[in-house]
């Protein structure tokens, strides 16, 4: 089976007045369908780079980057505006709920766009707001509830047009460890049992422990890769902060 | 260092902020002290003393524009306290006290006050003396030394804007009083609430816009209402329209935007919900702004239009009142028959009639002259006299004061009127402006003295002024087409300078607000749009949401100031019994055209901000 994510020689280079810094050199891998990986590395390593460049959001300097068939590091603006509303889910740090709108407006707004029927979002809403415990909030404003709420009103956003692999940018960067702890095992459980794609990029050990297998970044190239296979979460997460060790600098960042 | 060396050092840092603050205080001062010298310089003031109307005119004028500058300086005040609660916090976080920071406040902002005040005095007095020639001269008036620099105006300016300056610099004092250090910090972050659907307040509004309308509509010479206020009545109209127009788009506009905004088969559709969601979030502050844009559009097309109306109806008027170019008593003169369009000598006699106790002078022809008369002008409907009737002719006919007369009693007869003209076919300067039309035979047999007059047609009768001179000076009972429209145009010259001259400011002031008004908006709004470019939305979409949301901005305020306008227009031409149609619909148009392209340019910045932003991000 052809992998979902094939991400194949990635370059990102910044103009910077007389020499270019580079923020990726030469990053080639995969991600197959159900799986849920992290990517991990100091700061400044290029993770959000990364990730940027995955989600469309900006543009790779060379090389390809292939989501089931379309090679996204090729397609026009328009064209990637509708394929992140029909394939692609995102999950970020500070949430990027829009404030006038409710929470349950914010969780249907990708369906809106997509110009689904309005019974057929209502009954979407529902579902997803089920799944993340937020049914109560969803005529609440996003200012009128916590930030633990506000992530998974984001994840339910992310989800709700059941896109081909979510992007999740340091998602429990904001939030105490218990909502962090609430919102990865929801992520957690809907990758075992829904085979939902998640790509997770995090600073934290704690996080990163939850997905199974890891890739670490250093100074934009890709250093080395860790698998969970059998291993408890407790162990993995134990392998983790080890691997962070040996990298140095990263470790003060762990924790 | 002290606090004045950080207050200064802030001022140079932040001067992107201060200067668009500086920047909108300056142009209302400059505006208003144009405006106050023109008011009250000698020329105009003294035309103004000879015509009620345009009193009224100017004191409504300048009131609106009182009001309009200080909503528009506390708008921007408070815009750039805002931007600013966070510097505030940050000095009382470091432990400099409330009282200090109130002090300092309240200085920089009489300090920002004073500066403004001189450099738009000074440019004002540019800007009214270069503006003010180039108006008079359009008027084909003599530019008159008059324009010098204006006390009265310089005094009035000064206190106009030390109350504005003093009442935004108490806000800023009350600020740091009234938050809590928390607030302060979240200022720029609150949400702000989304508002409720008010029933009252939306009767309200239609009732005061109905009051408003109602007594504009009023006859000026027969309204109590106008008897009650007198020349208070304009600002009444105003004040009640101004309010009117405020509650209904606090409650009207809230009521339509949540009833779209429930509707999941409209809002869940596209960017429906942004579109409507971000109206409805920022509606408190969008129904001060839209109520300014509805007024100023109001008083553009208002001024706009009267001066329009007079300026097209002042050549008609004319040709009602003096058809012929020049008539005159007696006899033919020298006139260059190359520009002779018609000449027809005829004889007139004088007819007294008793009218209530008095009596009533009618001229007299007979109906060949007048078959001629009426044919030189074109007329259409030329009737035919029986034997025994007569026509009656009055040029100042009008319905509410004047009385049609039924029949004439001429030697001991009485002749029924067979048809009543509300216009004469001859100059009334020269004939008056009543006349009988008598059947030819029974033209001889009026006792009366005889008189010849000659009725002129010329070409191009605008610019005989040359000629019209002459033959004032030659005949007897002189009038000319070519004086009596220089007179008309000189006249009204008050007037049409009032009216460019707040048309012209309204104008830009109403674009520069929705401008600065959407490009603040873009800037606080712009990380939203990002978020709505990182969950897919396509260009085409994003451009559409923000063309609907500038389009709402836009759009309402003209469609409510086009009506206020219509209103005011139709009682401005009551008031000077004048037809507006056609002038005010081509000035509307013309209005809703510059409007538009300010909509579009808006639009085009807009877009560019926001995607300056997620390009970038």
């Amino acid at each position: 089976m052809e992998p979902l994510l094939l991400v194949k020689n990635v370059e990102k280079s910044y103009k910077k007045s007389v020499n270019t810094a580079k923020a990726l050199e030469q990053v080639s891998f995969e991600i197959d369908h159900g799986e849920f990986v992290g990517v991990m590395g100091p700061s400044g390593a290029g993770k959000s780079t990364l990730l940027n460049v995955l989600a469309t959001i900006d543009t790779p300097t060379n090389g390809d980057i292939f989501i089931g068939r379309d090679n996204i590091a090729k397609m026009d603006e328009e064209k990637l505006a509708d394929f992140r509303r029909d394939h692609l889910g995102f999950i970020f740090q500070d949430y990027n709920l829009l404030d006038s709108l409710t929470v349950r407006e914010n969780i249907l707004l990708p369906l809106a766009i997509a110009k689904k029927k309005p019974a057929e979002i209502a009954k979407r809403v529902d579902e997803i707001a089920a799944t993340f415990g937020i049914s109560d909030l969803l005529d609440q404003y996003p200012y009128q509830i916590s930030g633990g709420q506000r992530q998974r009103t984001a994840a339910s956003r992310a989800l709700i047009s059941n896109p081909k692999i979510i992007f999740a940018d340091e998602p429990t960067g904001a939030l105490d460890s218990k909502s962090a702890t609430d919102l990865l095992e929801s992520m957690s459980s809907l990758n075992e049992q829904h085979e939902t794609t998640i790509m997770m990029v995090t600073h934290d050990a704690y996080a990163a422990s939850f997905c199974r297998r890891i890739l670490f970044i250093k100074d934009g190239r890709l250093s080395k890769e860790i698998t969970r296979g059998n291993r408890t979460r407790k162990q993995f997460f134990q392998m983790i902060l080890d691997e962070l060790a040996q990298m140095g600098g990263a470790a003060n960042d762990a924790i | 260092m002290t606090l004045f060396d950080l207050a200064l050092k802030n001022i140079r840092r932040n001067m992107k902020n201060y200067s668009l603050y500086i920047g909108s205080t300056v142009f209302s001062i400059l505006i208003y002290f144009t405006f106050a010298t023109l008011k009250y310089s000698g020329d105009i003031g003294g035309m103004a003393e000879a015509s009620k109307q345009i009193q009224a005119v100017m004191g409504a004028s300048a009131f609106v524009l009182m009001v309009f500058v200080a909503i528009f300086i506390v708008y921007s005040n408070s815009f750039f306290m805002k931007k600013r609660k966070k510097e505030v916090a940050l000095y009382s976080l470091l432990g400099v006290r409330k009282k200090s920071i109130g002090f300092l406040l309240f200085f920089e902002n009489m300090v920002i006050g004073l500066v403004s005040l001189i450099i738009g005095v000074v440019l004002g007095f540019l800007l009214s003396r270069g503006l003010l020639s180039i108006l008079l001269k359009l008027m084909g008036m003599e530019v008159v030394a008059g324009f010098t620099f204006s006390m009265d105006a310089l005094i009035n300016t000064c206190l106009v804007f030390f109350v504005i300056f003093l009442f935004t610099s108490l806000l800023g004092y009350r600020i740091i009083y009234r938050f809590k250090l928390i607030d302060l910090f979240h200022a720029e972050k609150k949400g702000e609430e989304i508002p409720r659907v008010r029933v009252i307040t939306a009767i309200a509004g239609v009732a005061s816009l109905a009051a408003a309308y109602y007594i504009a509509l009023q006859d000026v010479l027969e309204s109590e209402v106008w008897r009650l206020l007198g020349i208070g009545t304009p600002l009444a109209v105003i004040a009640l329209t101004v309010l009117g127009s405020y509650l209904l788009f606090d409650s009207v506009l809230v009521y339509v935007l949540s009833v779209l905004k429930r509707n999941p088969r409209w809002a869940w559709k596209g960017l429906n919900l942004m579109t409507a969601s971000q109206l409805l979030y920022r509606i408190r502050g969008n129904a001060k702004t839209l109520t300014i844009i509805t007024v100023l559009s109001a008083t553009t097309i208002t001024a706009g239009g009267a001066v329009f109306g007079v300026y097209y109806n002042a050549e008609k008027d004319v040709q009602k009142m003096t058809p012929y170019t020049f008539m005159w008593e007696g006899q033919k003169q020298d006139i260059d028959p190359a520009i002779v369009e018609s000449q027809t000598s005829f004889n007139s006699k004088l007819l007294r009639l008793p009218y209530d106790e008095t009596e009533m002078e009618y001229a007299v022809i007979d109906e060949s002259t007048f078959d001629e008369l009426a044919k030189n002008l074109e007329w259409t409907d030329i009737q035919k006299l029986h034997r025994d009737e007569v026509f009656a002719i009055d040029g100042f006919y009008d319905e509410r004061w004047s009385d049609k007369l039924e029949s004439v009693t001429i030697n001991d007869t009485d002749y029924p009127v067979a048809h009543f003209y509300e216009q004469a076919p001859f100059n009334t300067g020269t004939l008056g402006s009543t006349a009988i039309v008598v059947p030819d035979e029974l033209y001889g047999d009026i006792q009366s003295e005889e008189k010849l007059v000659q009725a002129v047609q010329v070409s191009d009768y605008k610019k005989r002024a040359d000629l019209s001179d002459k033959l004032a000076a030659a005949t007897d009972n002189f009038s000319s087409r070519t004086a009596d429209y220089k007179a008309v145009v000189e006249s009204s010259g008050a007037l049409l300078f009032v009216g460019s001259f707040l048309g012209l400011v309204f104008l830009v002031a109403t674009g520069s607000i929705i401008f600065f008004k959407m490009m603040t908006e873009a800037e606080e709004d712009k990380s939203k749009y990002a978020v709505l470019h990182k969950i897919g939305v396509s260009n085409a979409d994003m451009k559409k949401t923000i063309r609907g949301q500038i389009g709402i901005i836009f759009a309402v305020p003209l469609a409510l100031g086009l009506i206020h306008g219509g209103v005011a227009l139709a009682s401005v031409s009551n008031l000077l019994s004048m037809n507006f149609l056609v002038p005010v619909i081509i000035w509307m148009a013309a209005y809703t055209l510059i409007y538009g392209i300010y909509y579009f340019a808006t639009v085009r910045s807009f877009n560019k901000t926001i995607r300056r932003e997620y390009m970038e991000g």
